[in-house]
């Protein structure tokens, strides 16, 4: 327990729709799951901490719009994000493809330094399965970014896919938080322990 | 805002710090001595083992304080290498006294104690030992000096201080001698203060954060890399303290009542006693009742209170003392003894010690940590529950079709649905510093709502006015845009505002005008589309066109219909409503409606004509040179001969239709200048909001005239 500080982090969600950004984010924060998750027109804003062996990372999670028309928006989101979750639905090829185009945006216009994690959503849907776990892992390779399959509905790899990802994340980067204002001890704290 | 966040957690942790908390036994002997720069070989043992015994024990941890380790002289207070050598004899005798090289049964033996910290400053020396198996559990070790005498910053007065964290506790050991003088009870007051205020120990923020963590200190430390005094679980503050026995009781009193054992009398009147009943010194600490007479000032080498002739006579005093301060718990530490050692007795002050039980902290790790979690999930709830949220009673605002000179508002309803005020305001989109597009207005573009207060309505208004119409007959623009909705600390809704243009003759150019023969509703405003509709592209190209657009010639004869001699023609206003419905019967194709009057067609004759995207005459025919009776003629053929043909054929009949109206101007009322004017305004709109050069405004008299000569003469 060398270093327990709490580290803040922006975390966006990217990905065509329906392939399950909300449901994870619902999954990972509140440990819910609905079959007919209402569409997010906007962007969704919720917050989660993890505790890692050495320190606590505090994700500011920003759950974005996935339909079509809304993609010209997404900037607004991904900017300034240490952390993106790229989401595609396994049983849905185009959203592989889709998958794959948020990726290049986000290399090309992101932040230079941002953590990108690939989550094949859905993968309870087996036998539907339509995108090989193999052919994304090797692209998520060749792009040296993380890859996990998920499933929103039956919890699984959800929170691993967020630890993993604030695992990876760096803690020696200055705060992006800054203080309003500077905090001094009241003047009659008598420090008692206990 | 993350540090209060973080400070209310360790304070919750601190709270429940015995949930994750396992208390040990352990014991501590303190002792101090002020050796008046004496160091004859003479046994510790009795003072620092000799209470061992008696108890059963051998301490887990031994610290022996010193004063005047070297004569208090300027040479010495000044340069310290003689407090060097004599911190390595008393440290290297203490050492020795605490691991015989032999037990009492003579077998050779592996040391019980390890040094691990020692602090000096000139005569002061603080040494800190521990039994060798404790030795992986002292962790943050440091030391501090403070000088508070000459000057208020030389160490012949002062304080040595180490601390450590043993097992989880934090133990804070402070050596110190304070004033001299019986009546300087105020110069020690202010020492000790200094002592306690300026003593800091470098031990890192990471550590600090541990040691809050821990429930160890208070939450407002975080941040800090160091810690005070203050900042411990248990503190011990020994030394030559320098407090005497009150004035009111004269010396020889307080000499005779020492020498024959009577302590009684003399403890009320102890200066430090009275200091910390009276809360001036001293405070929060505890000390153990004095049962053993004073310990200053001795004869040398001798158990007599010094009283020989050639010295000074001073009131025995107990000026070495052991006090201590238990902030974890004042249960956690116990005294066993405090005392004075008979031996050594080279100085002129006695040895003093105390053997303590001490409860220290032992922190599960795992427990500590499982709380932390249920602590953050527990904020991460609330921090979920308490974000604002609204409901939108649509995200879809479907304009349906939109006409040209209209505005339609649509309203939204906000409702507050979440537990907590909700600042709403629109915001622009990323790299925009406009909120929506300029054919739409949203009022209010920011509001708040508290948690089950009535709807807030916010109404957008979408308006086609020409400027639009125009860019969007252009294909520059559609009537389509989003709108982002932010609540202050929480989420963007996105509401989608859109509508199809139902097209119009106004806001269009001639040139296009005249290829659609069938109305311009049908005509698509998309290209591909248009395309499509034309299978046949002769069928709109120019060579097909119609001569002058087919609005402006039902218009014109509906007005030769109303007949043109109708009082203030072109100058009574007409009425809106029969102004748009004349203007949807051009777009439509569909026929006029009577009875529109003939002010209303004027006045969307005169309405179409400025609507026009190109005018009819552009500015950049005006003439350039002034225009008199001698150049007008040539000037106006000049003009004629470089208009477009289609802007030429709607001028030749505009200038056709106006000479007729002229015609009646007995009955009308017009004359030529009035209509070459109105004609000049129509043709040629002067752009709004825009102060034209002089010399536009020049060439444009010149238009003018040009105007009201082709009106006059036949030179058309």
């Amino acid at each position: 327990m060398s270093s327990s500080r709490v580290h803040h982090f922006k975390l966006v969600l990217l990905g065509d729709t329906a392939v399950g950004k909300s449901c994870l984010v619902v999954r990972f924060v509140r440990d819910e799951f609905f079959e007919f998750q209402e569409p997010t027109i906007g962007a969704a804003f919720l917050t989660q901490t993890v505790q890692l062996d050495e320190s606590t990372v505090k994700f500011e999670i920003w759950d974005t719009a996935g339909q079509e028309r809304y993609r010209s928006l997404a900037p607004m989101y991904y900017r300034g994000a240490a952390a993106a979750i790229i989401v595609y639905d396994i049983t849905n090829p185009d959203s592989f493809t889709g998958a794959k185009s948020w990726v290049k945006e986000l290399q090309r216009r992101g932040d230079p330094n941002v953590v990108i994690a690939l989550a094949g959503n859905k993968a309870d849907l087996e036998s539907r399965r339509k995108v090989e776990f193999e052919e994304a892992q090797s692209y998520a390779e060749e792009n040296g970014i993380l890859h996990l399959e998920t499933s929103a509905k039956n919890a699984n790899n959800v929170k691993a896919l967020f630890v993993e990802l604030a695992k990876k994340l760096p803690k020696n980067a200055p705060q992006p938080e800054r203080e309003a204002f500077p905090l001094a001890a009241p003047q009659n704290d008598n420090r008692n322990c206990c | 805002m993350a540090k209060i966040r973080d400070a209310w957690v360790y304070k919750q942790v601190r709270e429940r710090v015995r949930e994750f908390t396992e208390y040990k036994q352990s014991s501590i002997f303190v002792g101090t001595w002020n050796v008046n720069a004496k160091g004859k070989e003479e046994s510790l043992h009795e003072w620092i083992c000799g209470d061992w015994h008696r108890h059963n024990l051998q301490p887990d941890i031994v610290a022996v304080g010193f004063q005047e380790i070297v004569d208090l002289n300027a040479v010495n207070v000044a340069v310290g290498n003689k407090t060097e050598q004599r911190t390595q004899y008393w440290s290297d005798q203490l050492l020795q006294t605490l691991n015989p090289s032999h037990n009492q049964q003579g077998q050779p033996q592996e040391p019980q104690y390890a040094l691990v910290m020692q602090r000096s400053l000139v005569g002061l020396l603080v040494c800190l030992f521990v039994k060798v198996q404790h030795r992986q559990r002292c962790k943050a070790v440091a030391s501090d000096s403070v000088g508070v005498g000459v000057m208020g910053m030389m160490g012949n007065k002062g304080g040595v201080s180490v601390r450590l964290q043993f097992y989880d506790s934090t133990i804070c050991f402070v050596c110190c001698h304070l004033a001299a003088h019986r009546e300087n009870i105020a110069g020690r007051n202010a020492d000790y203060l200094n002592v306690y205020q300026k003593t800091s120990f470098e031990i890192g923020e990471d550590i600090v954060r541990e040691t809050i963590r821990n429930g160890s200190m208070s939450q407002w430390a975080l941040g800090s890399a160091s810690v005070s005094i203050a900042d411990h679980d248990v503190i011990f503050w020994l030394g030559d303290l320098n407090y005497r026995i009150d004035e009111s009781m004269p010396t020889e009193k307080v000499l005779e009542l020492a020498v024959s054992n009577r302590l009684d009398p003399l403890r009320p009147l102890d200066q430090l006693n009275i200091e910390r009943r009276e809360g001036r010194s001293f405070q929060g600490f505890e000390e153990g009742a004095l049962n053993f007479v004073p310990t200053y000032k001795y004869q040398p080498g001798t158990d007599i209170y010094e009283q020989r002739p050639e010295k000074k006579l001073r009131a025995p005093a107990w000026c070495d003392r052991i006090l201590w301060m238990a902030q974890s718990d004042p249960q956690h530490v116990q005294q066993l003894t405090y005392n004075r050692s008979e031996t050594p007795n080279c100085s002129d002050h006695k040895p003093v010690y105390s053997t303590m039980r001490v409860t220290v902290k032992d922190v599960i790790l795992e427990r500590r940590e499982a709380i932390y979690k249920e602590l953050l999930s527990l904020l991460d709830r609330f921090e979920n529950q308490s974000l604002p949220m609204v409901g939108l009673d649509t995200v879809e605002l479907d304009f349906g079709p939109v006409r040209y000179d209209q505005s339609v508002t649509l309203p939204i309803q906000v409702t507050n649905t979440g537990n907590v005020c909700a600042q709403f305001r629109f915001v622009p989109k990323l790299d925009e510093n406009y909120l929506c597009k300029s054919w739409m207005t949203v009022t209010p573009t920011y509001g708040m709502l508290i948690p089950g207060e009535a709807a807030a309505i916010i109404n957008v208004t979408v308006t086609i006015d020409n400027k639009t119409a125009q860019l969007l007959n252009g294909g520059r623009e559609v009537v389509d845009d989003i709108l982002i909705l932010r609540l202050e600390n929480g989420r963007d809704y996105y509401i989608t505002v859109k509508g199809t243009y139902a097209r119009s003759c106004f806001g269009m150019s001639l040139d296009e005008l005249v290829l659609y023969k069938d109305p311009i509703r049908t005509i698509p405003l998309d290209a591909i589309e248009r395309a499509v509709h034309f299978p046949n592209e002769s069928e709109i190209s120019p060579s097909n066109a119609l001569c002058i657009p087919k609005e402006l010639w039902r218009i014109v004869d509906a007005i030769y219909e109303k007949g043109l001699q109708n009082h203030e023609l072109f100058s009574a206003p007409g009425n809106p409503v029969e102004v748009s419905q004349i203007r949807e019967a051009l777009d439509t194709g569909s026929p006029f409606t009577s009875p529109s009057s003939a002010h209303s067609y004027v006045e969307c004759f005169t309405k179409f004509l400025r609507s026009l995207s190109t005018p009819v005459i552009p500015s950049n025919l005006f003439p350039i040179v002034e225009i008199n009776s001698e150049n007008i003629q040539s000037m106006s053929r000049k003009f004629l001969e470089v208009l477009s043909p289609v802007h030429y054929n709607v001028l030749v009949y505009i200038m056709s239709f106006f000479r007729e109206v002229l015609l009646y101007k007995e009955s009308n009322g017009l004359t030529a200048a009035k209509v070459a004017r109105i004609c000049c305004t129509c043709c040629s709109p002067s752009p709004a909001n825009v102060i034209m050069e002089s010399s536009m405004v020049q060439r444009r008299a010149g238009m003018h005239l040009i105007l009201l000569h082709l009106l006059e003469t036949n030179s058309i």
